[in-house]
């Protein structure tokens, strides 16, 4: 999953940071509303991290822009904690859900699990696709029931696959979500990443689509 | 106050005494011209008045002779001043029609000389006065009067009385003297007494122009006194502001007070924690979880303390009013979406438009969206919010209630979450003070937090507060 930071406090942005790193998400980031706002516009995201009080273009604007243009991906606005007069504005701008500050990291990520999950139209942090279980809660996927181990690179496969059972996911698209925009892209590794899982997990589970892409089947 | 403004028209002394001056001295030069003038006017008059009753007397003694020249026995005027020469009291005959028959006749004190008048006719009888130049380079006035034989033909006569000025002109002089050394003094006089008018009138403010520097010296808590009528209406004001100064000042150093006295504790709570960490540095992983535990405790005092803090900034202030309907309905859109997953049915019962708060907008949304938010963390499916307004013995008030149909709060534990920082289960996320903080906000504007049971199954939150 790749996640959008727009944070303007470098020590709040590097801690954030860091816990989306150790939670497996690929982070780009943003110290001011300009460069968040061309970046969200400009990339993909599974979601957006947004700070409202940010430098050049405050985040009401970034966010009310973004809706304007049609894109849908799921806003998180920090807020101040007293401030519903914020929240408010934020909702009212089309923000998905807010976090007031200061927060624990845990929090922070249940929120962000939900939103990226209720983005997909799933309800529920344990995703099913068969006898393959995957807790978002948690991170522990398991095969009937049998915990199965993975690498954090195989996990963030896996998981952007069961956000989207039955629907044929592309290499570019696997990139463009697993990455951050600095990362060095080649697509064998994507190849190589789904070459190890396939061994990990029963046989067909991971189709391959010729010329399209990777569709995630339930497993027998 | 622009800058091009010189510094002494800033003095209200100044003011007032450039005032007082000028306008006594406009007063004062207009008086004496006048005075001057009507003591001018009346002495010419006296004197004119005098010259024609000696021209009445010199008109009794003219008689003509068989060949009509006019005769006059000098004898018979009995004023000496007739006889001696440039006495300063002259007559004078002339022939009315003729240059060459003037001072036919003439008194004995005008000696050689001979006065010369303008040369006007006169209808018999009236009197016509003139200021001429006479012997002896002295200013005369002189009346004449025009005088004809009661015959056929006869040939009118001027009849003349002369009389110097230099008297008079010396009594004006006299008098103007006077005139001016007395209208002087009173100049003086006024002056001083503006001066102390103004002292005495400006005396009040220099009193408290001292009572503000005891003020500002911390000598003294408020201007004391009592003071003009005029003063007092700024005096009061201004001892309000002080007033309310000293007590944002005190609650401002209680609220600091019991800030730093609660953070104490959770600083003293680690301090110990590490010492014994140094002496048994196995006990570390303890000590993260115990820090992490205190400097939870000291965020929430701290945010306990910024909720009050801005609450009771917002009391005072006269005249807040904000609408009830699009706060809510912007609190409800916020809780549609964020607690989307959780598909609960938010009812709000149709309020009337002109609802409305008296109060800061952010604490009503502090109030509310604390509450909102709590009843949908705990609902099942269900939300009501409705509002009313009531009227009390307290004044106009408005009722808030928010049900939800969680499991509620049993009744005996209900006085227990309106504590600081109580929270019943540590399993929902919050910082535990949300109902506290409704609670206490909406104390500060003399309402209250009632918690019930709803009849939907969960619990009921009335919350009273000021209706604007």
């Amino acid at each position: 999953m790749r996640v959008l930071l727009v944070e303007d406090d470098p020590t709040l942005r590097a801690q954030l940071r860091a816990g989306l790193q150790e939670a497996d998400y690929a982070v780009d980031e943003a110290d001011n509303g300009r460069d968040g706002h061309h970046l969200g516009a400009t990339a993909s995201f599974d979601a957006v991290i947004l700070d409202l009080g940010l430098p050049v273009l405050d985040g009401i604007s970034v966010l009310k822009r973004w809706r304007e243009a049609g894109l849908t991906l799921p806003v998180l606005i920090l807020t101040a904690r007293d401030s519903w007069h914020e929240k408010v504005a934020g909702i009212d701008a089309g923000a998905d859900d807010y976090l007031a500050k200061p927060f624990h990291m845990e929090e922070l990520l249940a929120r962000l699990r939900a939103l990226i999950r209720r983005a997909q139209g799933l309800a529920s942090p344990l995703l099913q696709c068969g006898a393959l279980a995957l807790d978002t809660r948690s991170g522990r996927v398991t095969l009937n029931g049998q915990p199965v181990n993975l690498t954090s690179h195989e996990y963030r496969l896996l998981s952007y696959l069961m956000h989207r059972p039955g629907t044929v996911v592309s290499r570019t698209e696997l990139t463009e979500h697993l990455y951050a925009q600095d990362f060095d892209r080649d697509s064998n590794t994507i190849e190589v990443f789904i070459g190890r899982l396939r061994r990990k997990l029963p046989p067909e589970t991971i189709e391959t689509v010729r010329g399209l892409g990777y569709r995630l089947a339930a497993p027998p | 106050m622009p800058a091009a403004d010189p510094h002494w028209t800033r003095s209200l002394r100044f003011r007032l005494l450039a005032a007082t001056l000028i306008a006594v001295a406009v007063a004062l030069v207009l008086a004496g011209l006048l005075m001057a003038g009507l003591f001018r006017d009346h002495v010419m008059r006296q004197f004119s008045q005098g010259l024609t009753a000696q021209l009445d007397q010199v008109t009794a003694r003219l008689e003509f002779d068989a060949s009509g020249q006019p005769q006059i026995d000098p004898q018979a005027l009995t004023d000496p001043r007739w006889s001696r020469p440039y006495s300063g009291l002259y007559w004078q005959v002339d022939g009315a029609n003729n240059e060459q028959q003037r001072g036919v006749l003439r008194s004995r004190s005008l000696w050689d000389a001979t006065l010369i008048l303008p040369g006007d006719l006169l209808a018999d009888g009236v009197v016509h006065v003139h200021e001429v130049n006479g012997p002896d380079g002295a200013r005369l006035l002189l009346v004449e009067r025009t005088i004809t034989r009661d015959e056929l033909r006869a040939t009118p006569w001027r009849l003349i009385v002369a009389g110097d000025l230099r008297e008079t002109v010396s009594a004006v002089a006299r008098f103007n003297g006077v005139l001016a050394a007395s209208l002087a003094a009173l100049l003086v006089l006024l002056c001083a007494a503006a001066l102390a008018q103004v002292a005495i009138g400006l005396a009040p403010l220099r009193a408290l122009q001292r009572r503000l520097t005891l003020v500002r010296a911390g000598t003294a808590q408020r201007l004391d006194g009592s003071f003009p009528h005029e003063v007092q209406p700024l005096i009061d004001e201004f001892n309000a502001v002080l007033d309310r100064n000293a007590e944002v000042v005190a609650r401002a150093r209680t609220q600091a007070g019991n800030l730093a006295h609660a953070i104490k504790t959770p600083l003293a709570a680690m301090s110990q924690a590490a010492a014994v960490a140094l002496q048994r540095p196995q006990a570390s992983a303890d000590l993260a979880t115990l820090v992490e535990e205190q400097v939870g405790v000291a965020r929430r005092h701290v945010d306990w303390h910024l909720a009050r803090a801005r609450a009771a900034a917002a009391q005072g202030l006269p005249g807040a009013r904000v609408m009830l309907q699009p706060v809510v309905s912007g609190l409800l859109r916020v809780m549609e979406r964020v607690h989307a997953d959780r598909r609960l049915g938010l009812q709000c019962a149709p309020m009337a438009a002109e609802l409305a708060f008296a109060g800061e907008v952010q604490d009503l949304q502090e109030i509310l969206g604390n509450l909102l938010d709590n009843a949908c963390k705990w609902a099942r499916h269900e939300i009501h919010v409705g509002a009313a307004p009531i009227d009390s013995a307290g004044g106009a008030r408005l009722r808030i209630v928010i049900d939800d149909d969680g499991p509620g709060i049993e009744p005996d534990r209900r006085d227990t979450v309106m504590a600081r920082g109580a929270r019943l289960d540590e399993s929902v996320p919050g910082s535990g003070l949300g109902l506290a903080i409704v609670n206490e906000l909406a104390g500060l504007y003399g309402g209250s937090v009632r918690l019930a049971a709803a009849p939907i199954g969960g619990l009921r939150v009335e919350v009273e507060l000021p209706r604007g």
